[in-house]
């Protein structure tokens, strides 16, 4: 097993979708999926470098590990359910705080998963306060089309939050509508974009950690040339 | 779950060797070292036995465990631990907060009294800082609150060495380098106890569950976490690899690559590190301890030991396999690339991937086990020999032993569903058409292209051609044999002249084409057959068929003549004896002239001639009436009048007899014009032909390559013929204003005046005229001009003559030879044009002397 160069993590409220994103992304599919146990991790080749995604238990009773998971992360990705508006402020009161343990420099990405099932449009106008206690609690998928509770600007007004919780300048990070995005895992709708994104945006930062500090320990086996300066963000 | 044979449970230790009939003595703490094994008692004796390895004939192991010494501690509390310094001789005891040094094998504790005050637990350091080998570093949690001591344990003294607080009461600890990695009340954290930084790793309640951390490996811990979850964590306060999933009540936990084993109070179960699956449980109750010691996995219950005997990797991968479990099976040969020699590791890796594909293959996954044959260097022919009659009959491969798959042949692998063989030898196909050329194929190439061969003519491949016309290694018997039965006789031509049988390759062509058998590869098989006697080295093969082709198609079979390679023309067939072999084909005779004469420009009187006259016969033969001169001039024709024009070589006067009377004026023209006899060939061309553009042409294409006189000669002949007086004097006079005006230049406008009938006017002959007079007055001024220079050089020539004798040399007794420097006694001297004087002796001298510096011309 090769040592990951950069960490992805993925957070969120159980049945938001996590484990499916994943899935999706990187075995092309969508099985039913278990509630995840504890964690699990896919190592992603992208370009020369190896980007281990962890993929983190929803459930309140792995909480406490979320923040071992995101130590040294380089991007984390915050996952809600469109449909479930708790979902996104759970984000906010539980899972941001995780995030402390990241790298300094670490890229946030607000991911609203679930649109197939609330397709805006033919739909719409349908049931109003369909809000069903059953939503919430996940499991929720045989629902008919139902009017989406949340929009992308809520995610683009937390996506801000973050950005002044973590006191960063809005100047010096990727922009908000950059970093929002809206995914089915089930039909694979924007799903490739969001990790492509985020791959792209993550290199970077791992030449620039490796630029910052001279790593820990000598590794004969890589001839790679000495990393270049950062080249500024991508767009 | 289907599950793994990863371990097997032995027993060690049984009860009675312990405790005997003490029915309340339990069990407390176990040590291995080496072959030496410690068992605590809750009754405060120190039991050593020694372990023994034996393998049953089955191969299964088995322990017997000698029983050495047991010593009481003299306390009233059970022993808590025990662990080995065997570098010290030592075992250290805990016991009744204190942890005291004992000799290894008396069991006696050391007479200084050495001991650590104050302990509830301790751990070994495995990776020591200190780097000295005669000391071992000890971590304990102190009775004190909150506190961690690190000590370093020599053979008879202790020395404390740091003390650390923590934020909360530790419970358990385990140490790596700096690194102590903790279970605080409610949570884990690392704690380098060097610099004091603490990192926290995630909270875990060590009131409610019993917490366990464990160093797994450098810098890295495993430990027991909410949900029943192993977790790992390294002392950088990351995890890297996935945790695995157990039960809630977990007491003990234990790392033996690539596996997690944990103990609850019913089982013990065997997790993958590698995909985080549950591999195997183990039935266990009343299991209380599980430690790996240097790679041995010890379980114990309060009343015996037991061993957990890691089965061995290949056996595991083995059944994996046998189950059709390929992905796990590659997943846990690839974790085993570290614990197994390098060598040894890729001769079982290598085999695993190659049973991998077969049991892909079976399942007509093509893809898959293309990789995994392509991955594992499978030798080819252990699949090729899956298909029958495929491998040569003359192979020496015999399948692997013992064998990658359980299969006899394709059939019994398909059982004999026709649709999965096709897929299975399409599969074949592009398989080794794909590995044909790499290194693969190295030392069996011939039995990769017969087997190739076989396939492609079975399936009637457009391939096949392909194969047999570049590089191959087909074995010709086998592959022969192959294409006969098939009727690929095309194709076995061109095996046969791969394998440099030429004559046989042509032979079998050649009855296709004559419909003896049949093969319907090529429908232009004779244009084939001529080309392939055109390139062929073998002259005698090519005299063989020549009759053959040049029956079939005399015009298109006397190519293997014409088109062959100039070189090889020269050296090996003389024309003379094909010219004798086309007698009877003339068209294909006419060709090969052609090819002579105009191709590569033959300068041999005997085959020019030949050509004109077969050309003429050939003229003759189409206008057998040569009846007029209305006629079109053929293809024939018109290559005769090239030729005639343009070969010096034919004999002129015999074909001049041969034309006399047959009714060819033109050519007539031409041969005369070649024996210069102008005027009667332009006599022919105006007055038989009428043909003015022609005689026009005769008069360029006869002045060819000549001076202008004699160009201008042509054309005042031509004129005259226009101008003598005849029936058709108008006609004629027309073409002759016509030639005077267009070609004004050729002529000489003085000589052409005095021919001129008076009474043309002025207008009619305008262009000729202006043209003549343009040219007559640009003569003149351009001769003005010349002349004009000329006598203005003349002139400059005289200036210089006057000026050299307009002064005089005065020869005196004062004056010196230049060369000699004596003084001139004659009247004659030579002088220099830069003014100097010498004797002309001496300038005769100096000539003859190139090494003196020359003063230049004399005058």
């Amino acid at each position: 097993m090769r040592k990951p160069d950069g960490k992805i993590v993925l957070l969120g409220d159980m049945n938001v979708g996590k484990t499916s994103l994943l899935q999706r992304y990187m075995e092309r599919r969508f099985p039913d999926t278990v509630s995840t146990v504890g964690g699990a991790f896919y190592l992603k080749q992208w370009r020369s470098y190896n980007i281990s995604i962890w993929d983190t238990a929803g459930r309140e009773q792995f909480h406490g590990l979320g923040s071992m998971y995101c130590r040294g992360a380089a991007a984390v990705i915050l996952t809600y359910d469109v449909n479930n508006a708790q979902s996104l402020l759970e984000l906010e009161d539980r899972f941001l705080g995780l995030t402390d343990t990241a790298s300094a420099d670490c890229l946030f990405a607000i991911v609203g998963n679930k649109v197939d099932l609330s397709e805006e449009g033919p739909g719409e106008g349908g049931q109003e306060g369909g809000q069903g206690p059953g939503l919430a609690g996940g499991g929720g998928c045989a629902a008919p089309r139902l009017p989406k509770q949340v929009q992308l600007e809520d995610a683009v007004a937390f996506y801000k939050k973050i950005l002044k919780y973590k006191m960063l300048d809005e100047k010096e990070v990727p922009a908000a509508e950059q970093m929002c995005f809206e995914t089915s895992a089930k039909t694979g709708h924007n799903v490739d974009l969001l990790f492509e994104t985020l791959f792209d945006m993550v290199v970077p930062v791992i030449l620039q950690q490796r630029a910052q500090g001279p790593p820990q320990t000598v590794d004969i086996t890589s001839s790679r040339p000495p990393a270049r300066t950062r080249s500024g963000c991508c767009a | 779950m289907m599950s793994t044979k990863a371990f097997a449970l032995v027993p060690a230790v049984e009860r009675e060797q312990l405790m005997g009939d003490r029915e309340r003595v339990s069990l407390e703490c176990v040590e291995c070292c080496g072959r030496n094994l410690y068992v605590g008692t809750s009754d405060c004796f120190v039991y050593h036995f020694l372990l023994e390895e034996e393998t049953a004939p089955g191969g299964s192991a088995t322990f017997t465990a000698t029983k050495q010494l047991h010593r009481h501690l003299g306390f009233k509390k059970p022993v808590n631990e025990l662990r080995a310094a065997s570098a010290l001789h030592r075992l250290l005891v805990l016991c009744d907060g204190s942890i005291t040094l004992v000799h290894m094998l008396s069991l006696e504790p050391v007479p200084s009294g050495a001991r650590i005050k104050g302990a509830t637990a301790f751990a070994l350091n495995e990776n020591p800082v200190s780097g000295d080998p005669f000391c071992v570093e000890v971590c304990i949690i102190s009775v004190k609150r909150r506190t961690i001591q690190v000590f370093l344990v020599y053979e008879d003294r202790v020395q404390i060495v740091r003390e650390v607080s923590t934020p909360e009461q530790p419970l358990a600890v385990a140490v790596d380098g700096h690194f102590l990695c903790l279970a605080l009340t409610t949570q884990y954290i690392i704690l380098n106890y060097s610099t004091g930084v603490a990192q926290d790793l995630f909270p875990f309640c060590s009131e409610e569950k019993r917490p366990i951390v464990k160093r797994i490996g450098r810098q890295e811990f495993l430990l027991a976490g909410p949900g029943g979850l192993g977790m790992f964590a390294t002392v950088a306060g990351i995890s890297q690899r996935a945790p695995v999933h157990w039960s809630e009540n977990v007491v003990g936990a234990a790392v033996c690559f690539p596996y997690v084993i944990a103990l609850d109070s019913e089982f013990i179960t065997v997790h993958s590190m590698l995909d985080q699956q549950q591999k195997q449980t183990l039935p266990f109750k009343e299991g209380h301890i599980l430690q790996d010691f240097e790679g041995r996995l010890i379980v114990a219950t309060s009343k015996g030991v037991y061993v957990l005997v890691p089965l061995p990797l290949e056996k595991q991968i083995q059944d994996l396999l046998a189950s059709r479990r390929v992905e796990e099976a590659l997943v846990l040969a690839k974790g085993a690339r570290r614990n197994i020699p390098k060598e040894k590791f890729q001769v079982m890796y290598r085999r695993i991937l190659q049973q991998a594909g077969f049991i892909q293959f079976a399942q007509l996954q093509f893809l898959e086990a293309k990789e995994l044959f392509r991955s594992g260097q499978l030798d080819v022919r252990e699949l090729i020999s899956l298909y029958p009659f495929l491998l040569p009959t003359s192979s020496s491969f015999t399948r692997s032993h013992p064998p990658l798959h359980e299969f006899a042949d394709l059939n019994q692998l398909t059982q004999g569903d026709q649709e999965k063989v096709a897929k299975c030898k399409r599969f074949l196909m592009s398989y080794l058409n794909e590995v044909r050329s790499t290194e693969v194929a190295n030392g069996y190439k011939e039995d990769i292209d017969t087997a190739l061969l076989k396939l492609y003519t079975e399936a009637d491949h457009d391939s096949l051609l392909d194969l047999l016309v570049t590089e191959n290694f087909c074995l010709l018997t086998d592959s022969a044999a192959w294409l006969e039965k098939h009727k690929k006789y095309f194709a076995l031509g061109l095996l046969y002249h791969y394998n440099h049988q030429d004559a046989a390759a042509v032979q079998l062509w050649v009855s296709i084409v004559n419909g003896d058998i049949h093969d319907s590869t090529r429908s232009d098989l004779y244009e084939y057959i001529v080309d392939f006697l055109t390139y062929s080295l073998d002259p005698d093969l090519v005299w063989q068929y020549a009759d053959w082709v040049l029956q079939k198609n005399p015009e298109v079979g006397v190519q293997v003549f014409t088109k062959r390679p100039v070189d090889d023309q020269q050296s090996r067939f003389n024309p003379d004896d094909i010219i004798n072999c086309l007698k009877k084909y003339p068209q294909a005779l006419v060709k090969y002239l052609e090819h002579l004469v105009v191709d590569r420009r033959l300068q041999k009187e005997g085959y020019h001639t030949h050509l004109a006259v077969l050309y003429l016969d050939e003229v003759l033969q189409q206008r057998p009436s040569a009846s007029g001169k209305d006629a079109e001039v053929t293809e024939t024709q018109a290559k005769l009048r090239r030729l005639l024009q343009q070969s010096d070589l034919y004999q002129v006067h015999f074909l001049l007899d041969r034309i006399r009377g047959a009714g060819l004026p033109m050519e007539s023209a031409i041969l005369l014009g070649k024996l210069e006899q102008h005027e009667e060939a332009l006599r022919i061309l105006v007055h038989e032909l009428a043909d003015f553009p022609a005689a026009e042409g005769y008069c360029l294409w006869r002045s060819e390559g000549r001076a202008p006189p004699y160009r201008r000669r042509l054309f005042q002949l031509l004129l005259a013929i226009y101008l003598s007086p005849g029936p058709s004097a108008p006609e004629l006079a027309v073409a002759a204003v016509d030639l005077l005006n267009r070609r004004a230049t050729e002529f000489d406008a003085a000589q052409v005046l005095q021919l001129l009938p008076g009474t043309w006017s002025v207008q009619l002959l305008c262009p000729f005229l202006m043209g003549a007079v343009r040219d007559s007055v640009h003569a003149r001024r351009t001769t003005q001009v010349a002349m004009g220079l000329a006598k203005s050089e003349n002139l400059i020539y005289k200036y210089d003559k006057m000026k050299l004798k307009g002064s005089s040399v005065r020869l005196s007794d004062k004056k010196l030879c230049q060369m000699c420097r004596n003084p001139f006694c004659e009247p004659v001297f030579v002088r220099y044009p830069n003014g100097g004087l010498v004797h002309t002796h001496c300038a005769a001298s100096r000539h003859t002397n190139p090494s003196s510096p020359s003063p230049g011309a004399r005058t």
